[in-house]
């Protein structure tokens, strides 16, 4: 299996010899040792592409993963059970004329052959191109960038949104639209897999043979995980996609398992002490198959992070899974009294208190808060009563509340909470008073729709009425596709895009909605 | 809050907290080594323990470092057997493993453990431990009135494998059936419970009416087999025989499969067959017509496999 990205040339970087540069590597595991160079290394080792992630102004993290058979039964991609050294070179041109940094990493069969190497020293708001080397095997051109200088207000962040890739219910057709926006950044918001069985009930992909029959099972085994992500990656895409910006990526639920709170497995009901072996091998598989920097430590995965776009974007990471509390009532849609209770937290005090002395310190235009479920306050109720998802963050209002407070406190004045999760494109005004409609907002909610999760999805569907009756709601749509959003100092404008299919693939693209949001005036005006 | 808890089990754990910062950096536990990986250590204090139609299994054993890929069980009927892949039980990253589906027969199993960490690295096999299950009332006893075959599936069973959204029409007010020849066919093979929006989200009563010429002597005994549950809320169902409350049994957590398919026996089946057996007042029975109840009024639906009123 070959990945479908274009191979750079290849003269130059098999030339290239020793380190002998003033990039730092972090490898993933002991430093680099000739006698890992790439002797044995079986060909076409590049098959699930390469990726850029977390960028800051100096530079980046680059990911590869060695695995000439991905769909290998198990989980090690079909290479041989020996660390290789892995080089990587980054520069400023696609042709490599102009290289800014060289190095080189361990890939160890103990983290599934996957490279993390970490660059410093580069220029801030740059391009570079990318590529790696093991024995005389190259792998595709990735193209990423540096952040801005702290200190610089750059004149404009373009990002997109992308969430819930069931690869089982369609083509990665909005991926491929994706590919060809110009993003400086793209943010996943989780759910990059699913831990369900894939068999005749759920593969609409049309046009693709039937998974081996590992793949029929629920992912419980560190080779479960891996095959997953395996099997997903294997769509050009997909790899198009990250081989074409840095990724930012948090995760939701099903990189572990539907629903999950911290220890508790609310769906199968494992026991705490079994479920953590399940979250700590499905953590170590996400860390293996994605672009950031930070390995989970057992079933501890140190996922919430800050990062900068200048003085434009201050950007929030947040992890609303590890260390939320669970159903206050033992269900998952209730308006119980222990909903309420103040010491209720989806975030966990520790990140909590992080996010909070974070805002304070802000000085950005824009606070960005890159997260997996739904902020808004969602009534399901569409009588007289009161109905909401303990799921997202209408399981924690307490928690929302003591959000909201920093950001009246620390004059954070132009909140964008980006989410993913409900498989439907929802923008959303998030109001001081959700009682009073003609209550300020506060602050915008983007909800980009899956990539391919619920297959074709509908231009309405059943749940319309219940989200559209809440007021501060400006937009459903169930239908796949993702966001993407143009911010400058002076205000921020997002596009909604879908297309009607992905069972079959080649759909079209259009725009389903664009919105104006002016800084300073927190609010949605929509112009398409 | 939970933050509090997580403190507490990652001290209990011996692992460092770490910093979600930017630029930090961790390498994964395990990986600081390098070089050719040392093999797992195999696991330790195997047991197993013998239920009704199957054994559970538990061991302990180092879950992080090494990260454990997943413990490759392995089970013969024959002591002294073979690891190979035709004695591959299953592979689970838990500490426990239910083996299902051996029936109603005592059956003796022997099992060895090997652990595969995040590199493939396989330990040695632990020592060979051994149970035997539990047997069932419906191989000692005798059969005073059954519906379904206690085989692991629902196939025979009314709507089955898979109409559970027929129920509503088809069994407006509930299951009502007698003992006797045809008794499968009107015997639906999913019970709803008040969480199923499907089945009108409110409890279901299911009826099996049989007749004894006689109260017969011995104790008897109530078999129910399930072929699945729901995953998260299988609820409890209450029996009362004749009228009068028997006892309320708190089903155990299946798979939600069962819903969709009827067969435990195939191979790699996601199906959690679980098993209620229990004695009922030897005063219950009555001479005529004995009407059995099965109320669900908690959690969500539950698959029978068969249901039957056995004497031992």
């Amino acid at each position: 299996m070959r990945s479908p990205l274009p191979r750079s040339g290849r003269r130059s970087f098999l030339a290239m010899t020793g380190v002998g540069s003033a990039a730092f590597a972090l490898g993933t595991g002991r430093a680099a040792a000739d006698e890992l160079d790439g002797v044995g290394v079986p060909a076409d080792p590049f098959t699930l592409g390469v990726a850029s992630g977390d960028p800051l102004p100096d530079g980046f993290v680059l990911w590869t993963r060695l695995a000439p058979e991905p769909l290998a039964p198990d989980g090690h991609g079909g290479m041989p059970r020996r660390p290789y050294t892995v080089r990587f070179e980054v520069a400023e041109d696609e042709r490599f004329t102009r290289t800014a940094a060289r190095g080189q990493a361990v890939a160890t069969p103990e983290l599934g052959h996957s490279v993390h190497a970490e660059v410093h020293g580069l220029h801030p708001g740059r391009d570079y191109f990318y590529r790696f080397r093991v024995g005389r095997e190259i792998s595709p051109t990735g193209r990423t960038k540096t952040a801005p200088a702290p200190h610089a207000t750059p004149a404009e962040l373009r990002f997109a949104t992308a969430s819930c890739q069931a690869w089982y219910h369609g083509h990665f057709t909005a991926y491929e639209h994706m590919a060809r926006e110009d993003l400086d950044v793209v943010f996943f918001l989780g759910d990059y897999v699913y831990e369900y069985a894939i068999n005749a009930t759920n593969l609409w992909r049309q046009g693709v043979p039937m998974p081996p029959a590992e793949h029929n099972a629920p992912t419980i085994t560190l080779e479960q995980y891996r095959l997953r992500y395996s099997l997903f990656k294997t769509d050009p895409h997909l790899q198009a996609v990250h081989a074409a910006a840095p990724w930012v990526t948090t995760t939701d639920d099903h990189e572990v398992e539907n629903n999950y709170a911290d220890e508790l497995s609310l769906e199968s009901g494992t026991p705490p002490h079994d479920f953590l072996r399940r979250r700590a091998v499905a953590y170590r598989a996400f860390y293996e198959n994605l672009p950031v920097r930070s390995a989970p430590r057992g079933p501890d995965l140190p996922l919430y992070r800050r990062l900068r776009w200048g003085r434009l974007a201050d950007i929030d990471v947040l992890d609303n899974r590890q260390y939320r509390d669970g159903y206050p009532a033992g269900q998952v849609f209730d308006n119980s009294p222990e909903r309420r209770d103040p010491r209720r937290s989806i975030l966990g005090e520790r990140q909590e208190q992080w996010l909070y002395e974070g805002l304070r310190r802000s000085e950005a235009t824009w606070n960005v808060f890159a997260q997996g479920v739904v902020m808004a306050q969602i009534d399901r109720d569409t009588g007289s009563g009161e109905l909401y998802s303990n799921d997202q963050w209408d399981g924690f209002p307490a928690a929302r509340d003591r959000l909201f407070a920093a950001w009246r406190r620390h004059g954070i004045t132009n909140p964008v909470v980006l989410t993913g999760d409900i498989h439907r494109h929802v923008a959303a005004e998030l109001k001081a008073d959700w009682t009073d409609p003609a209550s300020a907002a506060v602050g915008v909610e983007l909800a980009g729709s899956s990539i391919a999760s619920d297959g074709d999805g509908a231009e309405t569907d059943n749940l319309a009425p219940i989200w559209l009756g809440n007021p501060h709601v400006k937009l459903y749509k169930p239908r796949r596709g993702y966001l993407t959003c143009r911010m400058t100092p002076a205000s921020l404008t997002s596009e909604f895009k879908s297309v009607p299919q992905v069972r079959a693939p080649g759909a079209s693209i259009t725009t389903t909605a664009r919105f104006v949001t002016e800084a300073g005036h927190p609010g949605l005006n929509r112009e398409v | 809050m939970t933050e509090k808890r997580t403190v507490g089990r990652r001290a209990a754990l011996g692992l460092a907290t770490a910093a979600g910062v930017v630029g930090a950096t961790a390498r994964p536990a395990g990986a600081a080594t390098g070089g050719r990986p040392r093999g797992p250590r195999p696991v330790s204090r195997p047991r197993a323990t013998g239920e009704l139609g199957r054994i559970r299994l538990t061991w302990e054993g180092e879950a992080y470092e090494p990260l454990v890929d997943h413990y490759a069980v392995y089970g013969s009927e024959s002591a002294g057997f073979p690891i190979s892949p035709q004695t591959l039980l299953t592979k689970t990253v838990f500490s426990t493993f239910a083996h299902n589906g051996m029936g109603g027969r005592s059956r003796r199993w022997h099992y060895r453990v090997v652990v595969v960490d995040a590199a493939g690295e396989r330990s040695g096999p632990c020592p060979e431990f051994s149970a035997s299950s539990t047997e069932s009332v419906t191989v000692s006893g005798r059969p005073l009135a059954t519906v379904g075959s206690f085989d692991h599936k629902s196939l025979e069973l009314a709507l089955a494998p898979a109409g559970y959204a027929q129920y509503p029409a088809r069994f407006p007010s509930g299951v009502n059936v007698t003992s006797g020849s045809g008794a499968e066919a009107g015997w639906s093979y999913i019970h709803p419970g008040p969480m199923d929006s499907w089945a009108g989200r409110r409890s279901h009563r299911f009826t099996f009416r049989f007749r004894l010429d006689a109260v017969p002597a011995g104790a008897p005994w109530l078999a129910m087999w399930l072929v699945d549950t729901h995953a998260s809320s299988p609820g409890a169902a209450l029996f009362a025989l004749n009228g009068t409350q028997v006892r309320e049994v708190p089903l155990e957590r299946g798979a939600t499969r069962g819903s969709l398919e009827g067969d435990a026996t195939l191979p790699g089946t996601v199906l959690k067959p679980s098993y209620v057996e229990f004695a009922l007042p030897t005063s219950a029975l009555v001479a005529g017509e004995n009407v059995l109840t099965i109320d669900k009024n908690t959690g969500s639906w539950h698959v029978y496999d068969a249901l039957g009123i056995f004497l031992r």
